[in-house]
């Protein structure tokens, strides 16, 4: 067996490792817990990147390196160091605790590089619940006199439903195929895929990706549970999460070899209902938290866009989203963090007068916020163009129109939260923000990234292209 | 199509103007205000300038696309970066370089948040330019995205009377065009099976059948109609431009309305002519329904802007009933009439401009006598609106004389309407004139000074511009129907 192969794995099992040392010893120290662990999870990064090119199967074939699983292991490792770069000031998690909140992110981490590799059913489901319950016990973390708990447990009890249909799911691939190993299931896959138990089986195993994706109807957990954990707990779970969940469902999505309608008609419908409910409902919040929960339904409702057209530009095209997706809703936490410094829930209408306050974090929030609405020059604008022409290609030009026509709604609530801060002034005088030199060159980072890349996306798609042919 | 490319790539020096003046105002302190208006005032001046040499340079005997530049953008989805100059956008960009320098003229007394503005016009600006000397479709929609979005913060935060509802009506009707262009454009790519959003490649004739074409331009029309304020999508138009401050009023609807329409003209027409002629007849249906109705509305209008608004309305339905007719003199009298309109109506957005600021009032029945208190103001506002009513010798009378004529001999009803609409619009403007300038003198606006000899210097340059076109309109119809005869000879 080739342990190189494993390595980022190894490498963060053991950075959980070391912060499982600081949790048993002694004092509680904030300032040695957060450097030793954006130390680390910076070494991680760099050690994803230089495993990039690795490429072979380790146990028993059940596990698969290869350029789609290393470009999703590189995006998540970044994720889980930017969020960590986010916990300079962690006010809203009690300081004893500090050390087994980033044991818990490292080990949630892990379990997401294992779901992005997994080629065999179980494999893929054993990896999925780890990073799942490390995040159940982030999410009640939170100091605070209980809507975190409230969170937490209904975290726990939609997450578990919808493992348990996806186990059942599982079963009945396993039962039509007689494998539990994907590559196995691909070649019978597509010629089974006219029977129902085969459909029915593939689409409850969706059922709990869905989940983590914040797919309709599989969403109600989301804001709540955006309100209730803290807010880089929030930011955490709206990016290394999703960005998982867009892996997973693009592998299994490949397993069908586009050759089933029905997979496609329901993927259809449920992208539709995605975008449309977390857009409308999106108008209604008032807590900027909720707001990009509701977003973030819609956004999974665009990345599924991509994934049903089937097709090398439309899976490179949904890679290339959760990328540009992990950055934009980064940068929107970013603020969210900042502003709300003392770990508190922020209101829109406490970001009044940010113009002011602070122009830097006022800018990051107005590109990030472009971006989610897709509006070029930004990231976010290129990954709606990528999936929606994927989508074109095929010939869904109705559901694109229908996208487009929900990223105009869309832009109504985002274009509020722009006004808030930008034109509301507040009630009474606000002191500035006062923002750290750190923080300046990781917003000055986000937004050059989200632009550049938006304007010249070249070498990131050559990128997800690669990855995505290494998919089939 | 042939296309002669440049040895200088003065097209990106227009664009680098932009982001580069963008940039050196985001490094000036927010207190250097003056400093801030002099970097404007040079970049955009720079823009004009290049345009304007464009403009004389264009060799009307080889016509074509001359200027051209190409770089290849994304390889891999065949984006390239490409620009171009031809009868169509030359007097688009001519016409942008002037309404930027004098917009920026007209806002020389600003004092409030001077630098955010100053960073935001150029981006718009940048957005403006971009689309129209665009020669590739991914980057005409993002140019058209680029410049939308810093309308809603120009509007919201600099704007008057119900600014943050006219921001957002704007913003939202205007993306929502944006939804159908995008499909629009991707529809085109997926057929084509050319692998390119090169519009001189996918322009070939055969490239696309005519069902194709039927169903892509009216999704195209339709998105960019919105922009170009076509009937009935036009209510965002009066609502955001009264709602705007001054110069981005006349940004707005001297050069922003014209992307819609240019936007029709490069990307509909060019690449759906067949779709073109099938849906001819509703797009003169539209715009004369444009016409008539903004004339009839603009009527019954109290607020000076909104009387400027409806009559934009009208008048781009002018350039709508142009393009449908499908006619060298229809296309180019919608060429000019783009250009005119544009000059025109900044010219009248900017006096009002300059008295709403001093009389902080622009609803008619609170002025009145006005020539007497600032003659010179009044005065420009009055040549405007008489450019507007088309009379002779002004570039105006050009444009709508040659739209008009090619309507009646295409759509003798629609034509005959319009022709109708546009006497009722001159009593309606004459009527604002009269009832705002003339008549009672106010006592209170006794000690209001008129307008200096450089606050006139926009207006004077705009009201120059009417005028030299109107006496030679040949300088303006050589460049333009290089590009119309060709293209409406080679149809299918």
């Amino acid at each position: 067996m080739n342990w190189i192969l494993f390595i980022p794995e190894l490498y963060f099992l053991l950075m959980a490792l070391a912060l499982f040392g600081l949790s048993v010893a002694g004092r509680p120290n904030p300032r040695r817990d957060y450097f030793a662990s954006l130390f680390l999870s910076g070494v991680g990064v760099l050690v994803c990147l230089a495993s990039v090119r690795l490429h072979g199967t380790i146990f028993f074939e059940a596990y698969r390196v290869d350029l789609f699983s290393q470009v999703f292991k590189s995006i998540l490792s970044m994720a889980l160091f930017l969020v960590i770069c986010l916990c300079t000031e962690l006010n809203g998690i009690e300081q004893r605790y500090h050390p087994e909140f980033f044991l818990f992110l490292t080990i949630s981490t892990v379990g997401m590089m294992m779901l992005v590799s997994s080629v065999e059913l179980l494999t893929i489901y054993v990896a999925l619940e780890v990073s799942s319950y490390s995040l159940y016990i982030l999410v009640p973390m939170r100091k605070g006199e209980g809507s975190q708990v409230e969170a937490g447990i209904k975290y726990l009890m939609v997450g578990a439903s919808a493992s348990a249909v996806m186990l059942f799911g599982l079963s009945y691939i396993f039962g039509v195929t007689h494998t539990t190993y994907v590559a196995e299931i691909i070649k019978v896959l597509p010629e089974l895929m006219t029977s129902p138990a085969a459909v029915v089986g593939l689409l409850l195993v969706l059922c709990g990706f869905f989940f983590k994706l914040a797919v309709f109807p599989f969403h109600f957990w989301a804001p709540d549970v955006y309100q209730g954990a803290a807010n880089q707990v929030a930011a955490y779970i709206a990016t290394a999460s999703k960005v998982a969940a867009i892996a997973i469902i693009v592998r299994v999505v490949s397993l069908s070899g586009g050759g089933s309608l029905y997979l496609v008609h329901v993927l259809v419908i449920l992208s539709i209902a995605s975008m449309t409910v977390g857009n409308l409902v999106a108008i209604m919040q008032k807590d900027l938290k909720r707001l990009l929960a509701y977003s973030a339904i819609s956004h999974a409702g665009y990345v599924l866009i991509g994934i049903l057209s089937m097709s090398d530009a439309g899976y490179s095209g949904a890679i290339f989203y959760a990328a540009a997706y992990m950055l934009m809703s980064l940068s929107c936490f970013l603020v969210v963090v900042k502003v709300a410094h003392d770990g508190s829930n922020l209101e829109i209408s406490q970001l009044a007068g940010l113009h002011r306050r602070s122009p830097i974090l006022a800018l990051v929030l107005m590109l990030s916020i472009f971006s989610l609405a897709g509006i070029p020059p930004t990231i976010g604008f290129t990954g709606k163009f990528l999936v929606f022409a994927a989508a074109v290609a095929k010939g869904y030009v109705v559901l694109v129109i229908i996208a487009m026509l929900n990223v105009t709604i869309s832009l109504y609530y985002y274009l509020l939260v722009i006004k808030a801060a930008y034109l509301t002034e507040p009630e009474g005088e606000l002191p500035g923000l006062r923002v750290s030199l750190p923080t300046k060159i990781l917003s000055g980072t986000l937004v050059t990234a989200m632009v550049v890349l938006g304007v010249y996306p070249t070498q990131l798609l050559k990128v997800a292209l690669a990855a995505a042919r290494a998919l089939m | 199509m042939n296309v002669e490319f440049a040895n200088f790539p003065f097209l990106t020096a227009i664009l680098l103007s932009c982001v580069v003046g963008l940039l050196v105002i985001l490094f000036i302190p927010d207190e250097r205000k003056m400093l801030i208006k002099w970097v404007s005032l040079v970049f955009s001046g720079i823009t004009l300038a290049i345009a304007l040499y464009l403009f004389l340079a264009y060799d009307d005997q080889k016509g074509g696309l001359q200027f051209a530049e190409k770089l290849v953008w994304v390889k891999s989805l065949g984006i390239s970066y490409f620009n171009g100059a031809d009868g169509f956008n030359l007097p688009m960009l001519l016409l942008t370089g002037i309404v930027f320098v004098t917009g920026v003229l007209t806002m020389w007394e600003m004092e409030n948040r001077v630098k955010e503005f100053f960073s935001l016009l150029f981006l718009l600006l940048s957005g403006v330019f971009g689309l129209f000397m665009s020669m590739d479709l991914f980057f005409i929609f993002v140019w058209y995205d680029v410049s939308l979005f810093p309308m809603y913060l120009l509007i919201a935060i600099w704007g008057s009377t119900r600014k943050e509802y006219g921001a957002m009506k704007l913003t939202l009707y205007l993306l929502a065009g944006s939804a159908l262009v995008l499909p629009g454009i991707l529809y085109l790519y997926a057929n084509s099976g050319l692998h390119s959003f090169d519009i001189p490649s996918l322009m070939q004739p055969g490239t696309f059948t005519a069902a194709q074409q039927k169903f892509a331009f009216i999704l195209l029309y339709l998105g960019f109609g919105i922009l170009a304020g076509v009937w009935p999508f036009h209510t965002w138009s009066p609502v955001g431009h009264s709602a705007a401050p001054t110069s981005v009023s006349m940004v707005h609807a001297g050069v922003l309305m014209k992307l819609g329409a240019f936007g029709i003209l490069r990307v509909a027409l060019f690449l759906c002519p067949e779709g073109w002629q099938y849906w001819a007849q509703l797009m003169a249906l539209l715009a004369t329904c444009g016409i008539v109705y903004g004339t009839f509305v603009g009527l019954a209008q109290t607020d000076l802007k909104y009387v400027i608004g409806y009559s934009s309305v009208s008048h781009m339905g002018i350039v709508g009933l142009g393009l449908a007719t499908v006619s060298v003199d229809g296309l180019n009298g919608a060429v000019f009439q783009m250009f005119a309109h544009g000059i025109m109506t900044a010219l009248l957005f900017s006096s009002v401009g300059y008295i709403y600021d001093r009389t902080h009032s622009k609803m008619i029945p609170e002025l009145g006598g006005l020539s007497k208190t600032m003659p010179v103001a009044s005065g420009f506002f009055i040549f405007g609106a008489f450019a507007g009513i088309g009379i002779p010798c002004l570039a105006n009378f050009w444009a709508e004389f040659l739209v008009f004529i090619s309507a009646l001999k295409v759509y003798p009803i629609e034509g005959v309407l319009a022709v109708c609409a546009l006497v009722v619009s001159a009593l309606f403007m004459l009527r604002a004139v009269q009832r705002t300038f003339f008549g009672e003198r106010m006592k209170r606006f006794d000690q209001l000074h008129d307008m200096t000899f450089g606050l006139a210097i926009p207006r004077i340059i705009l009201a120059a511009v009417i005028v030299i076109f109107g006496l030679f309109p040949s300088f303006m119809l050589n460049v333009v129907q290089t590009s119309v005869i060709p293209f409406i000879h080679g149809l299918p």
